[in-house]
């Protein structure tokens, strides 16, 4: 046996545990952690991922810009129909506004920072690698509550700050509003944010095996109140819309918006107060009593802030003890009904493709990252086009027929639009993740052509059917003729198939197989690339077949139809927007889908 | 310097732990063994702070892990089996953060990360993104890391996975050093060679029970009809304790009553 050495005293082991940091030295080391990545990302996005940055950065001015004109002109005819700042009916309309603006936006922050921190904080290996390092509770959980704040309130940022720059133009505001108006930004953020912090910690630490029943009950809890709440106001006769007894009634509804107790309405009273012109009367200070609200806001922040902390010290290594140590699931794989009904509907495939896209559909089936992206997008899209029929009440109307139109196909685009996005981040990464179980792949009796047909014919089929049936539910719902479903239908088939023809071959040709993360993937250039190409694929295609349907639709309603709007010129036109499309189509799916073999079977691993 | 006292730790109705006694001195090298789900993992998660046993306590020096977790940490250096490293940090970066949060000054740092990027041969990658490293470079940094504040207790994960012959020597000679200049090393490992040739004890777990604790010397002596080597040793233990599942004991008519770890000593 080895002879025992010397064991450390108590009181050295005392020493080095007494220059553990202090919580200032602690703070500083976490905030030069914070720049030094922050930094690094930013040099990184500079030097490998300008093409993303420029397209995000100059998408979200332009979406700053466009929600700025369209706050200034609809401020413009409120104002214009209320009166100026300071006048009565306008403080009372825009308290009404801006109360159930920020209310909406106030729920959704406490959902999403809630959800935010818990991906953060209960599923990330960093905090895991944190906890076995000397900080102190209460820092992790602060670490990563500042990136649920970031995450979850830049949205909310870009969203409410044209229309406060715009109320505040068109209102000729004084200088201490737009001084006021970052503070109230996110000092109110934070306070939602915080409460969802608070809310995740506690779910956590008390019902860990109930989150997500607990989380899907409040949404819908939310989602009733909501849905009651819009539906009760829009769902009147068209003479009562819009009049003064509806606006009445409208304003008495949302009532619970403008609670005092809510942050929501301290900010709407701070912003209009802010608003106002001084009047030189010295018992009325608008800054003063803007400036009340700010500190309400801010000092609730800021205890919000404490209490966040010091529940995180009590309660977050428990609650990560308690979640760690559940039961492991025992889920069975059987084989469910939906592949059976696609080995059915694949049966004219050879027997390897068949194999090759089963296994896709099945790990789409169990990866619920993927397919409650999916739910939650067409569940929205198909709420939104069962509600558009408002238009059918008047038919007759030629300007509404026009509308009518231009909505179908606008309808049309967004499914496009969206099945654009699922492609780029679900398809357009499955070649790369591939790569790490290429061995498995490359060792069967499989032609490199198979997979990537494969994965072609799995997202073209799987995209096919729900695209379909939203644009038929859209183009019933808002009555449109025949012929039009009939060239919808065509479009959103062409549309399918070449976004996926582009993602996958696109995906084929510059695969990243170091990656393991699909959305790291789909954020690259690759697939950055994909993104902009369908966009500009759906724009082209679209438009090829919108514009002749529409005037030739136009041509046999209106009364005396210029020369250009000729039935038969027009027809010609449409079957040659028709044809254009198919051939564009044809090209974005073969040109992708070739030069992705060509490298596919080039490939060496 | 390292206390398991009767820890038990279940996951639902499984029992991962079974009251799991050790007591490993200053000076000692530790290596656990097991198969896969024996609850090696387990073990060194409750020992490092990332689960709190359902019973019993784990105490490094003075320091219940539990109670005390940012204390007991201080004196603790960690190699995870899957090492963690900022991406977008450099390795210099992420090994000065390491080390101001156990508490070094920035002198002191500096100091400390230059002493481990000689010993683990750090410093022709220390400037780059840990993004670009590889398995082993990563593995390195790693074990940089946790021995930048010179920790009382080394606890590594399965630490050759992955390495090279080179990384290998170098891991194997930097912990026998370590042990014999009076700190402690718990290793899990599946690599019965290497705890063999370093370790001066091994625990050996089946089923969350552990089977043996000691020298491999004694489980030498206590299984004469087994050939020399660990690895036979180490099977031929679990199938004596395959004819028990509970795990109680199931070695006894080969093996004299499992020692207590102060036995052990």
């Amino acid at each position: 046996m080895k002879p025992s050495l010397p064991q450390p005293s108590e009181t050295e082991l005392a020493v080095l545990v007494g220059s553990l940091p202090s919580h200032e030295r602690e703070g500083q080391v976490f905030l030069r952690l914070r720049s030094a990545i922050g930094w690094s990302n930013l040099r990184g996005l500079a030097a490998h991922a300008k093409l993303r940055t420029t397209l995000v950065v100059g998408l979200s001015v332009l979406f700053w810009i466009g929600l700025f004109v369209l706050f200034y002109e609809g401020f413009k005819f409120v104002v214009s129909h209320v009166g100026q700042s300071g006048a009565s009916l306008h403080a009372k309309t825009i308290l009404f506004v801006f109360s159930l603006f920020f209310s909406s936006l106030q729920v959704m922050l406490i959902f999403s920072a809630g959800i935010i921190l818990y991906g953060s904080l209960y599923a990330s290996r960093e905090t895991k690698f944190l906890m076995t390092l000397p900080v102190r509770d209460e820092r992790i959980v602060f670490f990563r509550f500042q990136e649920a704040i970031f995450f979850s309130s830049w949205g909310f940022i870009l969203l409410a700050s044209p229309m406060l720059v715009a109320y505040g133009w068109v209102v000729q505001s004084p200088w201490y509003y737009f001084a006021y108006l970052p503070f109230l930004l996110i000092a109110f953020a934070y306070i939602p944010s915080s409460i969802g912090a608070i809310g995740c910690l506690l779910l956590m630490r008390h019902l860990p095996r109930m989150r997500r029943v607990a989380i899907g009950l409040a949404s819908v809890v939310v989602i009733v109140i909501a849905y009651q709440s819009i539906w009760r106001t829009l769902a009147i006769a068209d003479a009562d819309l819009l009049g003064a007894a509806w606006f009445k009634k409208t304003y008495l509804r949302f009532s619970f918006t403008r609670g005092e107790w809510l942050p929501s309405t301290w900010l709407s009273h701070a912003l209009i107060d802010a608003a106002r012109r001084w009047d030189l009367n010295p018992d009325d200070l608008p800054w003063l009593e803007s400036g009340k609200y700010l500190v309400l806001i801010v000092s609730n922040a800021l205890m919000l802030h404490l209490i966040v902390k010091w529940i995180g010290k009590r309660v977050f290594r428990e609650s990560y003890w308690g979640l760690a140590t559940r039961p492991a699931k025992k889920g069975r794989v059987d084989l469910a009904w939906i592949d059976l009904i696609a080995e059915k509907l694949m049966f004219a495939f050879p027997k390897q493709t068949r194999l090759l896209i089963s296994k896709d559909l099945r790990l789409f089936r169990r990866d619920p990252v993927q397919w409650s992206q999916f739910l939650i997008f067409f569940g929205l899209l198909t709420l939104y086009f069962a509600n558009v029929d408002r238009f059918r009440q008047h038919k007759t109307d030629l300007s509404v027929l026009t509308w009518v139109n231009v909505v179908s196909f606008l309808n049309l685009a967004v499914v496009g639009l969206i099945l654009s996005t699922f492609t780029t981040r679900f398809i357009y990464p499955l070649l790369s993740l591939e790569g790490r179980r290429f061995w498995i792949l490359s060792l069967l009796p499989v032609e490199r052509e198979t997979i990537i047909w494969g994965k072609f014919w799995f997202a073209a089929g799987g995209s096919w059917l729900p695209c379909s049936a939203l644009v038929l539910l859209s183009d019933l719902t808002l009555d449109v003729s025949w012929m039009v479903v009939g060239v919808h239908q065509l479009i959103c088939l062409l549309l399918c198939v070449g976004l996926s023809g582009m993602a996958v071959g696109l995906g084929a040709m510059m695969p990243n197989f170091r990656e393991q993360s699909p959305s790291k993937i789909a954020a690259g250039f690759g697939g950055t690339l994909n993104l902009v190409l369908s966009a500009l694929y759906i724009l082209v295609v679209v438009l090829l077949t919108a514009l002749p349907c529409h005037f030739y639709l136009l041509a046999g309603r209106a009364e005396m139809p210029p020369k250009f709007l000729q039935v038969g010129y027009l027809r010609f036109w449409l079957l040659t927007g028709i044809l254009a499309s198919t051939a564009l189509a044809a090209v974005v799916t073969i040109v992708p889908l070739r030069k992705g073999l060509k490298a596919f079977r080039n490939l060496e691993v | 310097m390292l206390k398991f006292d009767q820890v038990t730790r279940t996951y639902g109705d499984r029992v991962a732990v079974d009251r799991l006694c050790l007591d490993i001195q200053a000076g000692e090298l530790f290596a656990l063994l097991g198969h896969n789900g024996a609850g090696k993992t387990t073990t060194i998660k409750t020992l490092v702070g990332l689960l709190r046993p359902t019973s019993g306590t784990v105490t490094v020096g003075p320091y219940n892990v539990t109670e005390q977790s940012r204390e007991a940490s201080r004196l603790v250096g960690y190699v995870p089996d899957q090492p963690f490293l900022y991406d977008k940090l450099s390795g210099r970066e992420f090994l000065h953060f390491v080390a101001s949060m156990y508490g070094l000054s920035d002198a002191a740092a500096k100091t400390a990360l230059e002493r481990e990027a000689e010993r683990f041969q750090l410093v022709d990658f220390l400037d780059r993104l840990t993004e670009s490293y590889s398995h082993g470079m990563r593995q390195r940094t790693v074990f940089a890391a946790a021995m930048i504040h010179e920790p009382q207790v080394l606890v590594v994960d399965e630490p050759m996975v992955g390495l090279d012959p080179h990384s290998i020597r170098l891991v194997k000679d930097l912990l026998r050093n370590y042990v014999d200049a009076g700190k402690t090393v718990f290793m899990s490992t599946h690599t019965l060679n290497v705890a063999e040739e370093i370790a001066d004890r091994i625990g050996v777990m089946k089923a969350g029970h552990k089977l043996f604790d000691g020298p491999v010397d004694e489980l030498k002596s206590r299984m004469p009809d087994s050939s020399e080597s660990l690895e036979n040793l180490y099977l031929a233990l679990m199938e004596g304790a395959g004819a028990n599942p509970t795990g109680e004991m199931p070695v006894a008519k080969e093996i004299d009553p499992v020692p207590t770890s102060e036995q052990s000593l």
